[in-house]
């Protein structure tokens, strides 16, 4: 488990920007946070290393947004799931193969994505832009990884 | 009785119009991810290549999988739609029996593997009986190497058949007692679809369009979301 921390908007787009620059066709990455805690603005600090110029936005009310820059991106977001059934819609595993996905509230659907993600835990901190990061490695893939995707968020590294 | 049999369950999507005489016309075309765009047109043309409206239709049938959703969703809302536009009964199918029942006359067990994406196959065996196949397993989502240890566990000699076979025919192909088929086997077929449905619907093994379920075979057994939202 990494634990990072970050006091702006733009520190989080770094941050996810960091994260993409580890990742490769076929990776998941759970975004678990309340509602305004900045899993959009991570996944659009993500989408820009990679090359995506298209403006990211929330796909609440779409379930699934796709960017193509250097990779396919593949942005979810399955709040608004009321039954396990709905999985079916995405076409998970069409999707996942095809580029890098990022999925918001993706822990409710974990047993759909598989072994191998990285899930990134966004909590409020004591000042309004303040926020925590927990990024934990699930999978052997992820494992591998460890030591290149803590070097990347060293700068947002929490102190211990 | 004549009838529609929409297919789309893998790369592949078509179409055919049949019915006691065989197969009279068909539409087909192997193009990952143009099924939307493909499919309608598609039926257009084999109702006019067969002199068929579609008001002599007699019944619609559709592949209901296993296979690549993307694709499934397409044939099978389509399937529906155009059954209940119609006022007429359906015959679902499998994707798997669809892939075995041209190798009928093989005479000896075919392993029947369609990509399942994510290192994964959907997988059945089938027997040959005289005229036609018979599953010996029931379908399955597996990794190929289970599929690997299924026929090492086994002294059949084996026929492996289906575009998950073409994917992972370098992990089968040393394999003892087993053959390839010819890749131009592996997809299911819309011309096998209706041949297979007209045998169901002389049997009247119909049903109706709001019974029709695509088959996915992993469960999506998700947790129920948080209920504090």
């Amino acid at each position: 488990m990494i634990a990072c921390s970050t006091a702006a908007v733009d520190e989080t787009r770094a941050l996810g920007g960091a994260v993409a620059a580890v990742v490769d066709t076929g990776d998941v990455v759970v975004l678990v946070g309340d509602l305004g805690a900045g899993k959009t603005a991570f996944v659009q600090g993500f989408a820009a290393t990679l090359g995506v110029t298209a403006p990211v936005t929330s796909p609440t009310f779409t379930l699934a947004n796709r960017y193509e820059g250097r990779l396919v991106v593949n942005h979810l977001d399955v709040y608004r799931f009321d039954c396990p059934e709905e999985v079916n819609d995405l076409a998970l595993p069409e999707l996942l193969d095809d580029g890098v996905t990022l999925v918001e509230w993706g822990d409710t659907i974990s047993s759909a994505l598989g072994a191998e993600h990285l899930s990134v835990t966004i909590r409020f901190g004591a000042g309004d832009n303040d926020r925590s990061f927990e990024l934990c490695s699930h999978g052997e893939s992820w494992q591998r990884r460890a030591d290149r995707l803590s070097a990347a968020l060293e700068p947002w590294v929490s102190p211990c | 009785m004549l009838i529609l049999g929409i297919e789309s369950a893998t790369g592949r999507v078509g179409c055919a119009i049949g019915g006691h005489e065989g197969v009279r016309a068909s539409v087909q075309a192997t193009r990952e991810r143009r099924h939307a765009e493909l499919l309608a047109p598609q039926i257009q043309a084999a109702c006019a290549n067969a002199d068929v409206s579609l008001r002599d239709l007699g019944a619609v049938a559709v592949d209901v999988g296993p296979g690549l959703y993307t694709g499934l969703r397409v044939g099978v809302t389509t399937a529906i739609t155009m059954a209940h536009a119609l006022r007429v009964p359906m015959v679902a199918v499998s994707s798997l029996d669809l892939v075995a029942y041209p190798l009928r006359h093989a005479g000896r067990t075919i392993t029947v593997m369609i990509d399942a994406r994510r290192g994964e196959v959907f997988l059945a065996r089938y027997g040959c009986l005289p005229g036609g196949v018979q599953r010996l397993s029931d379908p399955e989502v597996a990794a190929p190497d289970h599929v690997v240890s299924q026929i090492l566990a086994s002294d059949d000699e084996t026929l492996v058949v289906g575009d998950g076979a073409v994917l992972y025919a370098s992990m089968l192909d040393p394999l003892r007692g087993v053959e390839l088929a010819d890749p131009g086997f592996a997809h299911p077929s819309a011309e096998s679809l209706v041949l297979l449905a007209h045998a169901l619907a002389m049997r009247e093994e119909f049903v109706r369009p709001d019974e029709i379920q695509p088959l996915y075979l992993r469960r999506p057994d998700a947790q129920v979301p948080r209920p504090t939202r």
